[in-house]
């Protein structure tokens, strides 16, 4: 009879994308059993909300999701201005969408980069996050910053683009698009990775809807399910994109019946490239005017009483901000939905046991499980 | 079949966002008839602290791909003591946040048989999502105590 093992995979281990860890119950090379094992990271964050007032909670929430810290933004603006009755103007939904498609390409560099890495490819883990510092550039030209940019703000954006900034972002994606074929080349259409990935860390397609699966993984089993079509927000009801999916694969080889690690993959790969699209079409497009309401004073905010909750389609699925206020000057709660709560707890633990071990790091950063997002 | 012909008495917040509050032993039931009537995205399970009114409000979010259309059902339980039943058999992601809820707030599901340690480890005070949870006694009390110099 074979002798079964505990495997600690992490808090500080690089098949890990950040401090979480995974509690492994192997028998020879099998995983019999898993689970997610959080708490490295808790901030309160949800707890600092209710103490502070409306704007100060602005530069707070941003930091929940250090690769995508702008869906945050622009949730937990859109709570507000949904409580408020707040209709942004046209010019600052254009450039949210530049701004939250230039977070998406970043984000999905540092994953597609993070899958590679997770079989032992890295020179895409190097160029992913070579190339997100082009974006982070342009961040730091826009908004001053380049990680946490406190930009998107209730009632628009907090200052206009600056005048170079056609000229900036279209050389960058002028880049990226050229890029494109090497991270197909090296890693879409690479031997090794194929071998690897085809057919590996399998989601059911008939459970993924149930399980809580959203954006890219649910786009990858098979549906064509986009919060930017099903809810438009910011500007995305005015630009023309395509919501790839499975077995749309485009130029891409359909090679498995979906929901793999591959699919998973392609589908990034295929969503960068609609990105590219999007903010070209947004600059282009983008009416002139106002940028940001003109506000009461910051200070003096009081939110009607009422519920609100609004959802952005984020890098890593569905992100969504509950806010509830009382009429006063703070939220009596704000809970946040991370896509990472459900694929990196209930649906690992659920598809992990059976697999190999040398399959569970690149399965677990497929699904693109961020810690941040679970422990706010 | 939509939430409003389903139930009459939901409101409508805005476009896309129905509300329907109901008492603790209906929601199992409700949630379960929203899942047969395709309402079958668990979104999320959240706890409000009405604290003045010695309640804390559940609030099951679900979604539906079909109808675009997204239902908060909101129940109230005691503050203290309050128990709810576990809704795990519907959709397996309310087992984490029941767990959260129970570690953050202290709310009792009963049926779930993973509540315990989830974010917190071993922690002996109050749960911190209490809004009478003081953070910032908490951390003065256990961080900024400056530690007695004994005299030999």
């Amino acid at each position: 009879m074979m002798k079964e093992f505990e495997l600690f995979v992490g808090p500080n281990h690089p098949g890990v994308t950040g401090n979480m860890s995974y509690h492994l119950w192997v028998e020879g090379a099998t995983i019999k059993k898993v689970e997610t094992r959080v708490g490295y990271l808790h901030r309160g964050f949800e707890k600092l909300m209710e103490k502070r007032i409306w704007m100060q909670n602005v530069p707070l929430v941003c930091r929940i999701c250090v690769p995508e810290p702008d869906v945050n933004e622009a949730a937990y603006s859109m709570a507000v201005e949904d409580l408020m009755g707040w209709e942004i103007p046209e010019r600052a939904k254009y450039i949210r969408t530049i701004i939250l498609e230039l977070a998406r390409l970043g984000a999905h560099l540092l994953t597609v980069g993070g899958i590679a890495a997770s079989f032992g490819l890295y020179t895409i883990a190097q160029w992913g996050v070579g190339d997100r510092d082009y974006i982070l550039d342009i961040f730091e030209q826009i908004t001053g910053a380049r990680v946490y940019h406190i930009y998107i703000w209730p009632g628009g954006v907090r200052w206009d683009l600056p005048k170079n900034a056609k000229e900036l972002i279209t050389k960058v994606l002028d880049y990226l698009e050229k890029r494109m074929p090497l991270y197909e080349d090296l890693l879409i259409r690479n031997k090794v990775f194929i071998r690897r990935a085809v057919g590996v860390g399998i989601v059911p397609k008939d459970k993924a809807i149930e399980w809580g699966v959203t954006g890219p993984n649910l786009r990858a089993a098979g549906y064509q399910l986009d919060f930017r079509k099903l809810e438009p927000y910011a500007a995305y009801d005015s630009v023309d994109f395509e919501v790839p999916y499975y077995p749309k694969l485009g130029e891409y080889e359909v090679l498995s019946d979906g929901s793999d690690i591959y699919t998973r993959t392609a589908i990034r790969l295929l969503e960068m490239k609609q990105s590219i699209s999007i903010i070209r079409q947004a600059l282009k497009e983008m009416p002139e005017g106002d940028v940001i309401l003109k506000h009461p004073q910051w200070f003096a905010w009081k939110v009607p009483a009422g519920y609100s909750y609004v959802r952005v389609e984020s890098s890593k699925g569905e992100y969504g901000y509950f806010v509830v206020s009382d009429g006063g000057k703070k939220p009596v709660r704000v809970h946040v939905r991370g896509p990472s709560y459900t694929h990196g707890i209930n649906v690992l633990e659920r598809i992990a046991p059976g697999m190999n071990i040398a399959d569970f790091s690149p399965t677990a950063i497929s699904l693109d499980v961020c810690p941040p997002d679970i422990e706010r | 079949m939509m939430a409003k012909e389903l139930f009459p008495d939901a409101q409508e917040i805005r476009k896309g966002r129905i509300r329907i509050e109901v008492e603790p032993e209906k929601v199992g039931e409700i949630v379960k008839k929203l899942k047969d009537n395709g309402y079958d995205h668990f979104v999320m399970l959240s706890c409000i602290d009405w604290i003045n009114d010695g309640q804390f409000e559940l609030v099951y979010h679900m979604w539906s791909y079909e109808y675009r259309e997204h239902v908060m059902i909101s129940t109230r339980i005691p503050r203290d003591g309050g128990s709810m039943v576990t809704l795990r058999d519907l959709f397996p992601q309310i087992e984490t946040y029941e767990r959260e809820i129970h570690e953050m707030f202290g709310v009792d599901f009963i049926g779930n048989p993973r509540l315990g340690e989830f974010i917190l480890e071993g922690w002996p005070h109050m749960p911190p999502m209490r809004k009478d949870f003081d953070t910032e006694k908490f951390v003065k009390d256990f961080y900024y105590k400056i530690p007695e110099v004994k005299e030999e």
